[in-house]
């Protein structure tokens, strides 16, 4: 193969400043048809010394153009004007190679990305006499990728949606499930009464009895329709935590008073200090701790004792709530916190499925935990509630 | 219409079984009540009654389960099975076990009392 004289391409006399090149013109000729990479060479002091095909189709200068130009003209005017191409050069020296990624200018002024190698060539003494530059055009691939992350970020966000559409849609389904059983005895127990009364049978005790399931089916709408609620505030973190110091030894004793005077059949035993102060939201802590002891009961025979233990560790107030009930598997411990999540055993047992959602909701709030585990003799459920003394509360 | 007829009511919300069981008692039924499958299948072990009142979702043991053991121990095979339940699509689950009618929660007296009766009447047909 023969170099004409209309080759643009640098003959290798051009070259005699640098020794160490002579002689490598097959070489040199190979680097030239390489059309994907500029590959180049800069004298010690950043000067471009020689030129390939590549570097011309991404760069867009012709060897005559560039050939003796300082390569800071590659970079973009801030870059430049900070000093950055000859600190580049300075870590390529120091290091022997050196990679860089960034923006890059041609010669319309046009930017790209680039994926950039420099090489320090070193004489005997260990002294740059040149360096080799490869510079790739990732453009298209940053451009690419980034379009992929776009596609990846609208995507997530319409499967979020949807899924939060869907959330929506079997909050609404299980919530009027849930509304429709004490709807119906409201209402049965009315039209019963109106009935009785229509055929002269309405004693009093009928009337009692009547009135008073009555109640209970509307007690039992508003623990739903607060539950509910309580949800939607949750959600809509409308609700700030109202702090204050609280002792909440006293509030786990009114709350265990309060399922006594209703007459619970459970036998609930209480250890703990006299007092334990902490700063947290009274009538939340309530909602938290009626819940888990509420579940307790919920969960197991009437007969079975309840366990509720408060103690004051260096994590903070830890309250514990044990029962003798159905329990919990090891499939459920994570999904029980989530709205309308169920052990795979308790799919039938009255509520909706939020109490436990919106405790977890209270505690992380008060910067505490709350857990959910299968007791280690396999009887029962046990819940433990961490809540800090005095810090990481978000209000 | 006033009969003599059995009926079992199998509920778990305590307030309307009583109440359901009240309102039958008060038509002439004779009413045995129970708040979950396992309890039907051990009240049928002794009594057979004409109409089953049957709510789907129940701890212990729902409908299906109550159904199925109903039918393996031939406990009132006889029996018509009415579904009363908040659950959707009940005729789904009325062909799924075989139940002869279904009424959604809520519901009114009128029309309960009316489903029942023509449970019983095409029993004693």
């Amino acid at each position: 193969m023969s170099v004409t004289q209309e080759d643009p391409r640098p003959e290798p006399d051009e070259l005699a400043g640098v020794p160490q090149l002579r002689g490598e013109l097959a070489f040199r000729l190979l680097v030239d048809a390489v059309q994907d990479y500029a590959i180049f060479l800069l004298d010690p002091n950043g000067h471009v010394l020689t030129w390939n095909s590549g570097a011309e189709r991404i760069k867009g200068y012709s060897a005559d153009e560039i050939i003796g130009q300082h390569f800071s003209v590659f970079y973009v005017p801030e870059e430049r004007e900070a000093g950055r191409p000859m600190r580049l050069l300075g870590l390529a020296a120091e290091h022997g190679r050196y990679e860089d990624e960034g923006w890059r200018v041609r010669r319309d002024g046009s930017r790209f990305w680039a994926d950039v190698i420099l090489t320090a060539l070193r004489d005997d003494q260990g002294t740059p006499y040149a360096y080799a530059k490869i510079t790739r055009d990732l453009t298209e691939r940053r451009a690419a990728e980034e379009q992929q992350r776009a596609l990846l970020v609208e995507q997530r966000a319409r499967a979020a949606a949807e899924e939060a559409l869907r959330a929506r849609d079997r909050f609404l389904s299980i919530a009027a499930h849930e509304l429709k059983t004490p709807v119906a005895s409201l209402q049965l127990s009315a039209e019963s009464l109106v009935r009785a009364r229509d055929a002269d049978r309405l004693d009093d005790e009928r009337l009692r009895t009547g009135l008073k399931r009555m109640t209970k089916a509307a007690d039992r709408l508003g623990d739903l329709v607060r539950e509910l609620l309580d949800v939607s505030r949750l959600a809509a973190e409308h609700a700030p935590l109202q702090l204050s110091p609280t002792d909440l030894a006293a509030l786990v004793r009114d709350v265990l008073a309060r399922f006594e005077e209703q007459g619970e059949t459970h036998r609930i035993r209480f250890t703990g200090p006299d007092v334990l102060w902490i700063p947290g939201d009274v009538a939340r802590l309530d909602q938290v701790v009626t819940n888990l002891v509420d579940n307790a009961m919920k969960y197991s025979p009437p007969e079975a004792p309840v366990d509720v233990t408060l103690a004051e560790e260096e994590a903070g107030a830890v309250l514990e709530v044990r029962d003798r009930g159905i329990g919990l598997d090891e499939a459920s411990v994570d999904r029980i916190f989530e709205p309308f999540g169920r052990g795979e055993n308790a799919e039938h047992i009255q509520g909706m499925g939020l109490g436990l959602y919106i405790s977890q909701q209270i505690v992380a709030r008060h910067g505490g935990t709350i857990i959910g585990a299968p007791r280690s003799d396999g009887h029962g459920a046990l819940f433990r509630v961490t809540l800090p003394r005095n810090e990481g509360v978000q209000r | 219409m006033s009969s003599d007829a059995r009926i079992l009511v199998v509920e778990d919300d305590d307030t309307l079984r009583e109440t359901l069981a009240e309102v039958l008692l008060d038509e002439g039924y004779e009413v045995r009540v129970a708040g979950h499958g396992r309890e039907a299948l051990a009240v049928l072990t002794s009594w057979v009654p004409e109409v089953i009142v049957l709510d789907l979702m129940m701890p212990e043991m729902d409908a299906f389960e109550f159904r199925r053991h109903q039918h393996d121990h031939e406990l009132a095979p006889q029996a018509r099975v009415m579904i009363l339940s908040a659950a959707r699509d009940l005729e789904g689950a009325a062909e799924n076990i075989r139940a002869d009618a279904w009424l959604a929660k809520p519901f009114n007296l009128a029309e309960m009392l009316d489903a029942v009766d023509r449970l019983v009447a095409a029993s004693a047909a």
